[in-house]
């Protein structure tokens, strides 16, 4: 399995904590978030959200028409199985990553829950 | 998420439609479209996602072994400066896929676009090297072919156009918009047998082929690659394990197959017609003095006319794929029965 790159964690995060909301919009505004204080571009979100998907890593359905959308169909994404999988996997290693400089550097009290 | 207060202007938006790939336009328009505050914000956001969006569909689209061969073909026969010009513009083809079969309205107009100009360009050569008295090396029985074939061109791609219309319209469109998952799982199954049994054929017609070229002493690299592609093809064709997955998984999983095949059927037609291309280039260097000009004008049209066949092949399976995957991506699943939890592992 391919180890996943840091926007790739914030990107299935975002879709990790919107549940059944994850859309393009809301996705790219947690992903601001998540990502502070760094700024990151829709369009690569949608790269990313289009390469985890080509990987298997998330699927996407698209929903009915909408008003505010212009009459337009929101993209909903949703993470699969080797997505979870890649995600624990990386959540691991940034624990690992904490735990040592906590131990070097002191100040960092990072539990996970 | 809020409601937009404004909408962008038309023509504003039609300009952004454009420019966003057929696959990502129905997403990345609506999403434009409900953060719209401004037509300035608009146009700056519109610059900052389209092109990423455009360089995630060159990625998703991109076929790289029916790139390859095309840009071999363009070396071939046009030389490499073409080659280097044409290459973004086969790219960005790529990620303009449309979504759906051509119209038929269209498709013919397009038949008629190219008989017509082959029919000029062929009628043309005849009245500036005029068969009598013979000057150009070709002799005038040649030249009465080239007239019927000319006359005839017209119908005959419009018909084979119609044909090709009239056989995707045949061909039976996915199940109704709400299936359960067992039927979508039905529905894969089917699509992988057939998939598998026609590559296990044409995986054993590539071997015939291979074997027939590398008898008649073909181009090397063609034959190498009829057997690479029927190697990969008879492998392809090997039963694979199905994992258990959800209805969401099945449809991800279904879809992505879809792609694949569609991709490998593209580049399987490129494949087929190139050693007839490369045999009209070998003829191009092989005609006798002074009728040079004449025979590559004759070989362009030929040249154009079997592109022609195989883009119509491609854009009508290729455009039925997309279709598939489009009605895969707005299928619901019914909730059967068998499918509901039962009261005891739901107190769980």
């Amino acid at each position: 399995m391919d180890s996943l790159g840091q926007f790739e964690q914030i990107v299935l995060t975002a879709i990790l904590a919107l549940d059944a909301n994850a859309y393009g919009v809301t996705i790219h505004a947690k992903v601001e978030d998540l990502s502070r204080p760094k700024k990151a571009t829709r369009g690569a979100v949608y790269a990313t959200l289009d390469r985890m998907e080509d990987k298997g890593l998330i699927s996407s359905w698209l929903s009915e028409p909408t008003k505010e959308r212009g009459g337009r169909s929101r993209r909903h994404y949703r993470i699969e199985k080797s997505g979870e999988k890649a995600l624990r996997e990386s959540a691991r290693t940034a624990q690992r990553l904490v735990e040592t400089i906590a131990q070097n550097l002191g100040g960092l009290a990072w539990k996970p829950r | 998420m809020e409601a937009a207060l404004s909408e962008p202007p038309d023509w504003l938006e039609r300009i952004v439609l454009l420019a966003i790939p057929p696959a990502a336009r129905e997403a990345v328009a609506g999403d434009l479209w409900e953060t719209y505050q401004n037509p300035q914000q608009y146009i700056v956001e519109a610059f900052r996602t389209v092109p990423l969006v455009i360089a995630s569909q060159m990625r998703r689209n991109l076929n790289l072994p029916a790139l390859m061969l095309q840009s071999a073909l363009i070396f071939i026969c046009l030389g490499g400066p073409a080659t280097l010009l044409l290459l973004p513009a086969l790219l960005l083809r790529d990620a303009y896929q449309p979504v759906a079969r051509p119209c038929p309205r269209r498709a013919i107009r397009e038949a008629i676009l190219l008989s017509s100009g082959a029919m000029v360009l062929l009628l043309l050569i005849m009245s500036i090297h005029s068969p009598f008295p013979i000057r150009t090396g070709v002799d005038p029985f040649t030249w009465l072919s080239l007239f019927l074939a000319a006359l005839f061109l017209s119908p005959f791609l419009c018909l084979f156009r119609a044909g090709l219309i009239m056989q995707a319209d045949r061909c039976k469109p996915l199940a109704a918009n709400d299936v359960s998952k067992d039927a979508l799982a039905g529905a894969y199954e089917n699509f992988l047998r057939g998939a598998f049994c026609r590559n296990m054929l044409e995986g054993v017609a590539l071997v015939f082929a291979a074997a027939v070229g590398f008898f008649f002493t073909w181009n090397f690299l063609l034959v190498g690659l009829f057997a690479l592609a029927a190697i990969y093809l008879l492998l392809d064709s090997l039963p694979r394990p199905s994992s258990v997955c959800d209805f969401g998984s099945l449809r991800a999983q279904y879809q992505r197959e879809l792609a694949r095949q569609g991709q490998l059927r593209r580049f399987l037609r490129w494949l087929w017609f190139a050693p007839v291309l490369v045999a009209l280039h070998a003829r191009l260097t092989e005609v006798p003095a002074g009728a040079e000009a004449v025979t590559a004008l004759l070989n362009c049209v030929a040249v154009a006319i079997l592109c022609f066949l195989v883009a119509a092949l491609n854009r009508e399976h290729g455009g039925r794929v997309q279709e598939q995957i489009g009605f895969l991506d707005r299928m619901r699943e019914t909730v059967t029965p068998a499918s509901l939890p039962s009261p005891s592992s739901a107190s769980r």
